[in-house]
């Protein structure tokens, strides 16, 4: 089964966020619990992105691509970044993974590739 | 007699070739120059390092202790083929590195203590040791250990160093981390620095004598030691306390 | 609403401080009492980030009221990021103002460094989004180096303008007693020299170990009062004249344009609105420098400068000591230190020192407008304080 990071699609104006909020930011609507589960895009492109040198310490690795890219649907998602030589503008791909570990825990995100 | 044990006492130092000095430029702007010193000038170290055996923090205390009896192993010939570098700004001490040659084809690296702090100076000397062994003794591996966190986020991690669990690091006896030779070429932009040969006049005042440390890391300022030694069963706070009171 | 004035003031160096957290907090209060010389307050504010979970301490405001014997004085425990400083300040403002007490407290204490540093930015990174960010491995500095990736790309901002703001703020921190770090740095050393990829490595690229804030502890103190008690007290009256606040997305990535800091605007805004005055009025400055882009960036929002030519005015040497305006003459969050909870209200410190005329070294002349920005999260949640010197 493929995996999803999920946004929240306001079932009063249609605006759909990620991530979630009690109340839709578009409308302002306050009703509880108003929106339809929808899976984000996985593609689109890189707005901007880092090397991180000082993880956390329950990183096992050396460095750390982490961006924010622009999806399809014009919503922005941080991730990580699997990308030898990222550019600013260039198309990326993501798929859901572990990102993070701990003792008891795997914490599932999107992950980008070269598209 | 006595003259007899001593020699069965003191190892034969096989005969390595030497650290060329080097030069580099820090973040202020200094320059400071890393060599390495002989036995001569042991008894001109010494006297900085004590001090830095009743600060705790970052480790100083361990660190500064074990340097100590290293270099005093060195001086007495009780290590067999160690050596020492130091790295002075101005004549002034900055740090000290230390190792030894385990084999033809290993490295053990012991300590390194930086006596200057924010500058990045450890990071400096650390990096010439690792020169030492791989580029001038021509080693394979050096054995690594760290014995503070950011030690060892600084240098396994940084480093990607491989395991050699199976060895006991002479530190103590625990696992040993190596920096191989193929580790060093990957990353020798970041860890092959500074410049050759250093301009005469400043190995000169280099060589003229290793000066004090202007600024070195002190004892904390602790007010509460002797109420806190109630509850340390090892007494350092009060030692520490008495020697500031005695105006170290 | 009533004026309020700043009687009081008193600080810690920002550096590693090996004494427990309440006797931090305690001591710059001490130092303002005397400063003010008042013995009693109304009420107490102590703002701090991180007690709980660094340094296994909770409910900090009334562990100091009660060191300091000011009890049965009311104390609150202000809690917002590395924001909580002039949150705090602006408890007390209102507090003040409002007629309700006339002499207020404001304590912003921290102690980081019981923990090693990477554990020290990893409990800070607590404050992004922990589904959106956090679980990525997202630090502060990880945000800072996307903003100052893009902001390059945007606005020709360069490595070298970010090494100009460490250079100038660790020049400005030589002269500053209580600043964390007193290594005065070049541009040579830092981007130049051969050696300069090793003594200035990456922490989140393009940023690098220099255009870091330190991690510190320390403590600073105001005493804020009504302009009655005030006149008693005899200092040189410094007036909190503007008060603003604004928030923005929890997640970076959710804002329309990421290197708008919309919240730094309109919290600059309002002070200003409030206080009756204008960016251009202002004489010294301290800015949010917890990453050297981020001065830069702060210039541009609050409205000293127009956007994207922050760097340009730090060029021509604007906001140097002696320039036009300068900022962050204490050193700044990249050299005075940045004991998260006590930032805010050590920022204020440095403007009522020199309005009050006793900046020494580092004094500004005939500074009598000073403005500070104590920006929380990445830019989520933002205060900005005016200070007017009067008579
Ligand atoms: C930049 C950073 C990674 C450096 O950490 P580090 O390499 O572990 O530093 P060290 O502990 O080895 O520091 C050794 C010395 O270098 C100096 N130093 C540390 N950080 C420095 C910095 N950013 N700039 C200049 N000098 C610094 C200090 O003098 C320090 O000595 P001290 O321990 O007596 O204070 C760390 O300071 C950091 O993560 N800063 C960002 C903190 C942050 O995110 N704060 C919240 C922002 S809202
Ligand atoms: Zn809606």
């Amino acid at each position: 089964m493929e995996m999803n990071i999920y946004a929240y699609k306001c079932k009063k104006c249609g605006h759909v966020q990620y991530p979630y909020r009690t109340i839709c930011r578009n409308c302002h609507k306050n009703e509880h619990n108003e929106f339809d589960i929808v899976p984000l895009p996985k593609s689109g492109k890189l707005l901007t992105y880092t090397n991180l040198y000082t993880l956390p310490p329950d990183f096992e690795v050396v460095t750390l691509g982490l961006g924010i890219v622009e999806l399809e649907d014009g919503n922005k998602i941080t991730g990580q970044l699997n990308i030898d030589k990222p550019k600013i503008g260039m198309k990326v791909k993501g798929k859901v993974e572990v990102v993070r570990r701990d003792e008891y825990n795997e914490y599932m995100g999107m992950i980008f590739y070269p598209a | 007699m006595a003259i007899d044990l001593e020699k069965i006492l003191r190892p034969i130092d096989s005969p390595i070739p030497e650290f060329p000095p080097k030069l580099m430029t820090l973040a202020g702007g200094e320059e400071m120059v890393i060599r390495q010193v002989g036995r001569e000038e042991i008894p001109d170290l010494l006297p900085h390092v004590a001090p830095l055996m009743h600060v705790e923090r970052d480790f100083y205390n361990i660190v500064a202790s074990r340097v100590y009896a290293e270099l005093l192993g060195f001086y007495t010939h009780r290590v067999q083929d160690e050596y020492v570098l130091v790295a002075q700004i101005d004549g002034e001490l900055a740090a000290i590195v230390n190792g030894r040659r385990v084999s033809a084809e290993v490295g053990m690296s012991y300590h390194t203590l930086a006596l200057r702090r924010g500058l990045r100076v450890g990071a400096h000397a650390f990096a010439a040791k690792m020169e030492y062994h791989i580029d001038i003794l021509k080693q394979k591996e050096v054995l690594i250990v760290a014995e503070s966190p950011i030690g060892f986020r600084r240098w396994m991690i940084e480093y990607k160093l491989e395991k050699r669990f199976d060895i006991p690091h002479e530190l103590g006896g625990v696992p040993s981390w190596a920096l191989t030779s193929e580790l060093y070429d990957k990353a020798r932009s970041s860890l092959v620095v500074g410049r050759r040969p250093v301009p005469e006049h400043l190995l000169a005042k280099a060589k003229a004598g290793i000066t004090a440390p202007s600024d070195p890391p002190t004892p904390p300022i602790d007010l509460l030691a002797a109420t806190r030694s109630l509850g340390d069963s090892t007494a350092t706070a009060l030692i520490e306390q008495r020697n500031k009171l005695g105006g170290s | 609403m009533r004026e309020v004035y700043v009687a009081g003031i008193g600080i810690t160096s920002f550096t590693r401080l090996e004494y427990p957290l309440i006797e931090i907090a305690a001591y710059p209060a001490l130092m303002a009492l005397r400063d003010s010389s008042l013995d009693k307050i109304d009420h107490l504010y102590v703002a701090n980030m991180g007690a709980g979970r660094l340094n296994h301490q909770t409910g900090l405001a009334s562990a100091v009221v009660d060191n300091l014997s000011l009890t049965p004085a009311g104390a609150d425990g202000i809690e917002n990021g590395p924001a909580s400083g002039a949150s705090a300040i602006k408890q007390g403002f209102l507090a003040v103002a409002s007629g309700m007490h006339d002499v207020v407290m404001v304590i912003g204490a921290e102690k980081m460094r019981e923990v090693n540093n990477l554990e020290a930015t990893e409990f800070v990174a607590t404050l992004t989004h922990p589904l959106a960010e956090y679980i990525y491995g997202v630090t502060l500095p990880s945000l800072a180096g996307m903003f100052t990736r893009l902001y390059m790309e945007k606005y020709g901002v360069t490595s070298r303008h970010l090494a100009m703001v460490a250079v100038k703020n660790h020049a400005n921190a030589m002269l500053n007693p209580f600043a964390h770090l007193h290594e005065p740095i070049t541009i040579e050393g830092i981007l130049d020299s051969p050696e300069a990829a090793t003594n200035n490595p990456f922490v989140a690229d393009p940023l690098r170990f220099f255009d870091c804030c330190p991690v510190s502890d320390g403590a600073a103190c105001l005493i804020l009062t009504s302009a009655e008690v005030a006149r008693k007290c005899g200092r040189p009256m410094v007036r909190l004249a503007g008060v603003g606040q604004a928030t923005d997305t929890h997640a970076v990535h959710d804002r329309k344009d990421p290197t708008e800091l919309l919240a730094v605007r309109e919290a600059a805004r309002q002070s200003f609105a409030m206080a009756k005055l204008k960016p251009t009025d202002v004489n010294v400055a301290e800015l949010h420098d917890a990453f050297t882009i981020l001065e830069i960036a702060e210039s541009e929002e609050v409205g000293f400068f127009p956007k994207g030519q922050g760097h340009i005015a730090l060029e021509k040497g604007l906001t140097k000591l002696g320039g036009q305006l300068p900022i962050n003459t204490s050193g700044g969050l990249k050299a005075k230190g940045h004991p998260v909870g006590a930032t805010g209200v050590g920022q204020a410190h440095e403007i009522v020192q020199q309005l009050r005329g006793e900046a020494d070294k580092r004094q500004v002349k005939n500074a009598k407008i000073g403005f500070t920005c104590n920006f929380g999260g990445f830019g989520n949640n933002v205060v900005c304080l005016t200070f007017v010197r009067e008579n």
